[in-house]
């Protein structure tokens, strides 16, 4: 075997290296170039040496950017690097090249030239065009997505928020209804008209719930550094009659200060205390919220002594328009938790919950710290 | 003197003198092109450099693609910089698309300009019914590709967010250019809105004294151009250099001293 070294021959390393290099003078004028990069661009040597300047073999944009951007960083840096630039072939041809340069001065110290290393990346520039192309599109897609989110907002908004008026005709004609004695006691009119009037509650829950959980995403976001005290506080006056009614006890330790939007956030504790009331057990109705720190979040708990579910349900109950019980054992439309679920999601956290039916629930979700929230 | 601005547009004071002189850099470069220049100035003017917003340490969230869809955006920042630093009977030294941001600046508000310096200036670049621009709306298009495709020569915005570490400086700054930082958006907008621009018609509403430095060859605003703006304006002196390209304060720094200090000595 042959140990001796290998020694390189300077000139044809430079003619023939599976690169290409050129040297061009301040102004851009071409004094050297290599073989490679000449059959690469398909001109004879006399035709570029002292013929023709770097700026020659650019189309308008790439002189553009060479003048604006390329040109200046050159005399201030005295290099560049990862210059991706067209250069245009003797026949017209264009070659995707990844150009660095840099500075040297020449013999005499007094006048500087430019040394280019140019890669030839048509293969790479195929794939970065096929990159480019899927990230527009993935773009696109995500503004569509966007337009289309935001108009079935608007018209969650509007239909719900349109059926409240003829619903309320309803009722108030079935009220003139009643009171000239279409549905006189004990006639079969007077069951109708009651299964009429549950009905008619019915709905009106299920559009106010459906209103509510349209506002989740279509009311502009505030956020600003809140106390979950004050909101657990706002949202236990929101259903004042319902605590009172059910001498519901709450339990609310001393909670943290979050980023957030405070509307939402009253909304996500109302909704929580309000189906520890609706879903009490015989035994009057004890919450208690109390939070635990975990690395970047707080958790918050909001614990009750209700009637509980199965365990195997947990991730149904958080399911939109989804229930474990029916509307006439426990009226409800099941848009609740969901709410509560996507107002955690547009606050950076998660929602959980365990239990087991005559045990309680146990409902606990998460929320950034502070420092961690200073995007919003 | 309000601190916004000063961030905003990264004001630096430079000289010993009272004559303020105002650099105003141009596309795609930021206030360092002006390293060569200023050296000759300080000893007898008092001078102020800045960076247009979305260019070099410009503040960056200050960009509004709404304010900055015409020149007229950079022109409020530049009454607005002369405003607040209370100066008067400016020397103005423009850059290429800056220029014109002068020029504008000088018909708006007259009283605040002694003298406008021109260097490469291009009221249109698009060619235009016997009015020779240099470029055709293609060749805007092409570049609006290649600073598509120049993501990374651009990139010190981009590159920390790629390692995934904003936070951390020490791995940026190392891959960072040191000048003419752009945002790829910012870079991509504000070369439609340089490029794509006719202000032919403001030309002849200067009254403030102007000198025209032009280069030959110049890719960027042919010896054409230079010449229709000399036409154009009422009151100005025009200087051919000896040498190409469109950035002679970098390329030629001696030449471009010489023209403004004999310019403004008469």
């Amino acid at each position: 075997m042959n140990t001796q070294p290998f020694l390189e021959d300077a000139e044809d390393l430079y003619q023939n290296a599976p690169f290409g290099y050129m040297t061009m003078r301040a102004d851009g004028l071409i004094v050297n170039i290599n073989a490679t990069l000449l059959g690469w661009l398909g001109f004879e040597r006399n035709e570029i040496i002292h013929q023709k300047s770097f700026q020659d073999l650019l189309g308008m944009g790439g002189k553009i950017y060479f003048e604006t951007h390329m040109m200046p960083m050159l005399h201030m840096q005295g290099k560049i690097s990862e210059i991706n630039i067209e250069l245009k072939g003797k026949d017209l041809t264009r070659l995707p090249t990844l150009v660095n340069a840099k500075r040297i001065l020449d013999h005499s110290g007094f006048q500087s030239f430019y040394r280019l290393s140019v890669l030839n990346i048509t293969q790479r520039k195929q794939y970065e065009m096929e990159l480019i192309k899927e990230k527009k599109k993935a773009e696109q897609t995500v503004q569509r997505l966007r337009q289309i989110n935001q108009e079935l907002e608007q018209f969650a908004y509007t239909a719900s928020h349109d059926l409240q008026a003829p619903l309320n005709t309803i009722t108030g004609l079935l009220g003139i209804l009643k009171k000239d004695g279409y549905f006189s006691t004990r006639s079969d009119g007077e069951g109708l008209f009651s299964m009429i009037t549950n009905n008619i509650g019915r709905m009106r829950l299920m559009i106010k719930d459906l209103l509510e959980y349209s506002k989740i995403d279509g009311n502009e976001l505030k956020f600003e550094e809140v106390s979950l005290n004050e909101v657990c506080g706002f949202a236990l006056e929101m259903i004042e009659d319902q605590v009172n009614e059910n001498n519901a006890i709450f339990t609310i330790t001393k909670l943290p200060v979050v980023i957030g939007d405070k509307i939402q956030l009253v909304r996500l504790f109302q909704n929580l205390f309000g189906n520890a009331i609706k879903y009490r057990s015989d035994a009057e109705p004890r919450v208690r919220v109390e939070f635990e720190e975990n690395g970047d979040d707080f958790t918050v708990f909001v614990k009750d002594n209700g009637i509980g579910f199965d365990q195997k349900f947990t991730d149904q109950i958080f399911g939109f328009m989804k229930r474990l019980h029916s509307h006439d054992r426990i009226p409800g439309t099941g848009i609740g938790l969901s709410a509560c679920k996507r107002i955690l999601e547009i606050h950076g956290g998660t929602i959980s919950a365990e239990s087991e039916p005559g045990k309680g629930s146990n409902f606990h979700f998460t929320l950034p710290k502070l420092e961690n929230n200073t995007d919003h | 003197m309000s601190n916004k601005i000063i961030l905003r547009n990264n004001i630096k004071f430079l000289g010993n003198g009272l004559q303020p002189i105002v650099f105003a850099h141009g596309y795609g470069c930021d206030q360092n092109m002006w390293r060569f220049i200023t050296p000759a100035f300080e000893k007898d003017y008092r001078i102020i450099l800045f960076d247009q917003v979305g260019s070099g340490n410009s503040d960056q969230s200050a960009y509004d693609f709404e304010k900055y869809s015409c020149l007229k955006g950079y022109v409020e920042d530049l009454i607005e910089i002369c405003d607040e630093l209370h100066l008067q009977k400016v020397i103005f030294v423009g850059h290429s698309v800056s220029s014109i941001i002068g020029i504008l600046a000088s018909v708006e508000r007259p009283d605040l300009f002694d003298k406008l310096i021109l260097i490469g200036p291009s009221p249109c670049y698009i060619n235009d019914h016997g009015y020779h621009g240099g470029f055709t709306r293609q060749d805007i298009d092409e570049l609006i590709e290649t600073l598509e495709s120049n993501y990374l020569g651009w990139s010190s915005f981009i590159t920390p967010v790629i390692i995934g570490h904003p936070e951390m400086p020490e791995y940026s700054e190392e891959l960072r250019n040191s000048f003419c930082n752009m945002n790829p958006e910012i870079a991509k907008h504000f070369a439609k809105v340089t490029f794509m621009g006719d202000n032919r018609e403001d030309l002849s509403k200067v009254s403030t004294p102007a000198l025209i430095i032009q280069c030959h060859p110049d890719v960027i605003a042919p010896v054409e151009v230079g010449e229709y703006v000399h036409q154009k304006i009422p009151e100005n002196t025009y200087v051919l250099l000896n040498t190409s390209g469109h950035c002679p304060h970098l390329t030629a720094p001696d030449q471009v001293i010489s023209s403004i200090q004999s310019y403004l000595k008469n």
